[in-house]
């Protein structure tokens, strides 16, 4: 568990992805926020689509999949694991950390559910997003507030060489940016400032709980560190990475 | 039992030789395991990929997986309709029209499996 407090975009990214390559890293959960606020898009999406509302944000590129984020009032996390501890199964994978969010979010009085289990909506949906922004377009495994909307969005890169690891993004939004106001919130259910730390803390413990873990308190190697300051600068903050497609 | 005619990787990519190009896709056990493909990413022709090497990247539910290569060479052809249209790469189709690139390979992965092995491999994971 890395409580990483608030970081820069492109070391938020950076840091993530040298996690992701540290082959002797344990499983790692890491709880940041973003210092400005940011713009990520999924690793395939196109950086012209959203010129428009990138204004003076910074924009990173994940190696996430999925659609675009606006980073602001949330609780963002990565998960680092080796593939054993995840279901091959991606929608399984998914199911399995949204169950634990959820329950985390159930811990301090924040009620969700998955919108594959609300009465009529499809087990799945067409495979290609229709929308650029992540929450504007939930799949059957994604958490919705009682309002009916996204309030967790998710991500993951699979790698195999050197060893078999995932990288899971997860975004819980507290209060819908104004960037994108469709996001459902914990702000929906209660003032966000009185139940984050809970949060926090419930979900490491229902994370930890559901891959048959104990969460203990550690911090990046000094190899990782230099790792994502090198890819920070080298990769996150390029252009030619962020702009490349 | 998958076709004998190729070899395979671990991490599920096959490759069929002839004539000294590989011709290179992913395993309809993969197709199965990945679900609901939208993107696909390869290597342009004239680049030089490496045996056990990220030659591209797929995108499935969210999730961006790496594709390696079992062999080292250049890129000689793309499936450009397969990356225009992911969407129609199935079990059916995998190992077959579902082909993703060709080689002209100066050496293979040492991994490479014949198809018996890599059924038995795929039990192991299974299990």
């Amino acid at each position: 568990m890395l409580q990483s407090g608030v970081g820069h975009p492109c070391f938020n990214m950076g840091l993530d992805e040298a996690l992701l390559h540290s082959e002797d890293s344990p499983p790692t959960l890491r709880i940041y926020r973003w210092s400005p606020p940011g713009l990520s898009l999924g690793y395939f999406q196109r950086a012209s689509d959203f010129l428009d509302v990138a204004g003076d944000h910074v924009v990173v590129r994940r190696v996430t999949g999925g659609g675009a984020i606006y980073h602001g009032d949330e609780i963002t996390f990565s998960l680092t694991v080796g593939a054993s501890l995840l279901p091959s199964d991606i929608g399984a994978s998914y199911d399995l950390i949204h169950d634990a969010v959820r329950a985390a979010l159930a811990d301090v009085g924040v009620e969700a559910h998955r919108r594959g289990d609300s009465a009529g909506q499809p087990t799945r949906g067409p495979a290609r997003p229709k929308q650029p922004w992540c929450f504007a377009d939930p799949v059957c495994e994604d958490l919705l507030t009682t309002s009916g909307h996204m309030l967790l969005g998710s991500a993951q890169r699979r790698v195999q060489r050197p060893k078999e690891r995932i990288l899971h993004h997860g975004s819980l939004v507290l209060s819908a940016p104004e960037a994108t106001p469709f996001c459902g919130s914990v702000a929906e259910e209660t003032d966000p400032r009185r139940v984050e730390a809970a949060l926090e803390e419930a979900m490491t413990k229902r994370l930890a709980t559901s891959l048959g873990l104990t969460a203990a308190q550690g911090f990046p190697t000094e190899m990782e560190l230099e790792h994502a300051t090198r890819l920070a600068k080298e990769r996150y903050g390029s252009e030619a990475f962020t702009l490349r497609r | 039992m998958r076709p004998n005619d190729r070899k395979y990787l671990k991490s599920h990519e096959w490759c069929l030789v002839e004539d000294g190009v590989a011709t290179i896709g992913i395993s309809d056990y993969a197709v199965s395991h990945l679900s609901d493909l939208v993107f696909l990413d390869l290597p342009e022709v004239g680049s030089q990929v490496s045996a056990g090497a990220n030659f591209g990247e797929i995108e499935s539910v969210k999730a961006v997986s790496d594709l390696y290569s079992p062999v080292s060479g250049e890129v000689v052809e793309t499936n450009e309709a397969l990356v225009d249209d992911i969407e129609s790469l199935n079990i059916d189709n995998a190992l077959d029209t579902g082909w993703m690139l060709k080689v002209k390979f100066t050496e293979e992965s040492a991994d490479l499996m014949d198809a018996a092995a890599y059924e038995e491999c795929l039990k192991n994971e299974a299990d």
